[in-house]
């Protein structure tokens, strides 16, 4: 029997809840201290001071300067921000790398940037998702100007070796962009340890509010601006800043920083309990992903079954999935991370995504895994 | 294909409920639940199965009319 008072959300790559506190942090912003921060009143004066603060507790959370922090709309516009950006900047290196599994907020922008002229090499990732840094290697030539990896996939949750690929893109003189909208909040970043040029991240997918993300620009790279208008963000994002959003972002990931160990203790105990389950009643089943993998991420494809419908049916119980595969008009379509991945066929069409936060209880996680089983095990 | 339900026997079901059998019992499915015995086998309700068509529709999905 569906009942909506009482959702067992587990999509949280997808989207996560605003934290409590977040909202709080952010209502005076919303309500009483309104004022356009680019104007010289003093209504406005709590609103520029919080705007410096929440640079500068973004910057410290991985590790950057303030300035090196740009507020955008969020990952997709950081994304296309970061290609672009550099790309237009860029008279005589036309080359780009990526790889077959990056999100479509990195692959449309390289194929907007390929009908402009550039040429595009995708790296393909093994049958775990690792892109393997030798390959990097070997793809580089004289041409390239920008490499741009994903640092865990939204999809299976496989963590890249950015630090050794930033490296290799370095020794060549190449820019290294890594879009990091999964990994910010559930991993610890360090922008300089890992030699990042630039840094996508989105807020909403760690408890943050939705429409506010950043950029992170190391000092000295030279970006074209993508959005123009006005001078805020340093004359290279324009568009009055949304205060109120900055602030959430800061406070969630100042709260997930915080608490990062903990958490990802806690999701691993959840995510071990959810594979008992599957294992004790024999459900035939493949993890997707690699062992070095975003905490509270559960990517299976279960034989000769079928994600959609398994989504579907969770859906009637109150339980939110995602899915790797899609119904279109009679056609199954398989998501391109699946496919690049080379999960077996009959495995394939069975693919969710279980993709758990610390809000989530060991009933719950409990909850979802019987659910399945007793969806697959009833057809 | 038989498009009789194979709980209650009822025949003719439309292409609406033979495509929320599908979306819910797997796409290979070759036999049908009228929707109300759908709604029965699977613990829910039919206004529940009903929502779920019309945004099946909505998406544009053509096990719909």
């Amino acid at each position: 029997m569906n009942n909506k008072s009482s959702l067992i959300y587990a999509d949280n790559a997808a989207t996560s809840i605003l934290d409590e506190e977040v909202f709080e942090a952010m209502k005076p912003f919303l309500l009483e201290e309104y004022s356009n921060v680019s104007q010289p009143y003093s209504f406005s004066r709590k609103s520029k001071k919080a705007l410096i603060e929440a640079r500068n507790t973004i910057a410290a959370c991985i590790n950057a300067s303030p300035e090196e922090i740009f507020f955008t709309s969020g990952g997709t516009e950081s994304n296309n921000w970061a290609i672009k950006g550099i790309m237009l900047f860029s008279k005589e290196k036309k080359g780009i790398i990526t790889s077959n599994i990056e999100h479509l907020a990195v692959l449309k922008p390289c194929e907007t940037m390929k009908e402009l002229g550039c040429r595009v090499k995708y790296l393909e990732a093994d049958t775990n998702g690792y892109i393997c840094p030798e390959e990097l290697k070997k793809a580089i030539d004289k041409e390239d100007r920008l490499v741009s990896i994903m640092m865990a996939n939204n999809e299976i949750g496989t963590i890249q070796n950015i630090k050794e690929m930033s490296r290799i893109a370095h020794d060549e003189g190449i820019l290294f962009h890594t879009d990091a909208v999964q990994a910010l909040g559930h991993l610890e970043i360090d922008v300089q340890d890992l030699k990042i040029d630039l840094l996508s991240a989105s807020a909403h997918k760690f408890n943050g509010p939705k429409g506010i993300g950043f950029l992170y620009i190391k000092n000295g790279t030279k970006v074209r601006s993508l959005i123009e208008g006005g001078s805020q963000e340093n004359k290279l994002r324009a568009g009055t800043e949304n205060v109120a959003c900055i602030v959430g972002m800061a406070a969630a990931l100042k709260k997930n920083c915080d608490k990062l160990y903990d958490s990802t203790i806690y999701l691993k105990e959840l995510e071990s309990a959810f594979y008992e389950i599957l294992d004790d009643c024999e459900v035939e089943y493949k993890i997707n992903g690699g062992e070095k993998r975003m905490p509270g991420n559960i990517n299976i494809s279960i034989k000769d079954n079928d994600g959609e419908m398994i989504l579907h049916r969770l859906d009637l119980m109150g339980i939110c999935i995602s899915t790797g595969s899609a119904c279109d008009g009679g056609n199954t379509n398989i998501s391109h991370v699946i496919e690049a991945i080379n999960v077996p066929k009959n495995y394939a069409r069975g693919t969710i995504r279980i993709s758990l936060s610390s809000k989530n209880t060991k009933k719950e996680v409990t909850e979802i895994a019987y659910s399945i089983v007793k969806i697959v095990k009833k057809r | 294909m038989i498009d009789k339900c194979i709980a209650c026997l009822k025949e003719n079901l439309d292409k609406n409920t033979i495509g929320i059998n599908k979306k819910l019992l797997g796409e290979s499915v070759d036999t049908f639940y009228c929707i109300d015995c759908l709604a029965d086998f699977l613990d829910t309700t039919v206004e529940e199965l009903k929502d779920k068509i019309e945004e099946f529709k909505d998406e544009g999905c053509d096990l719909f009319e």
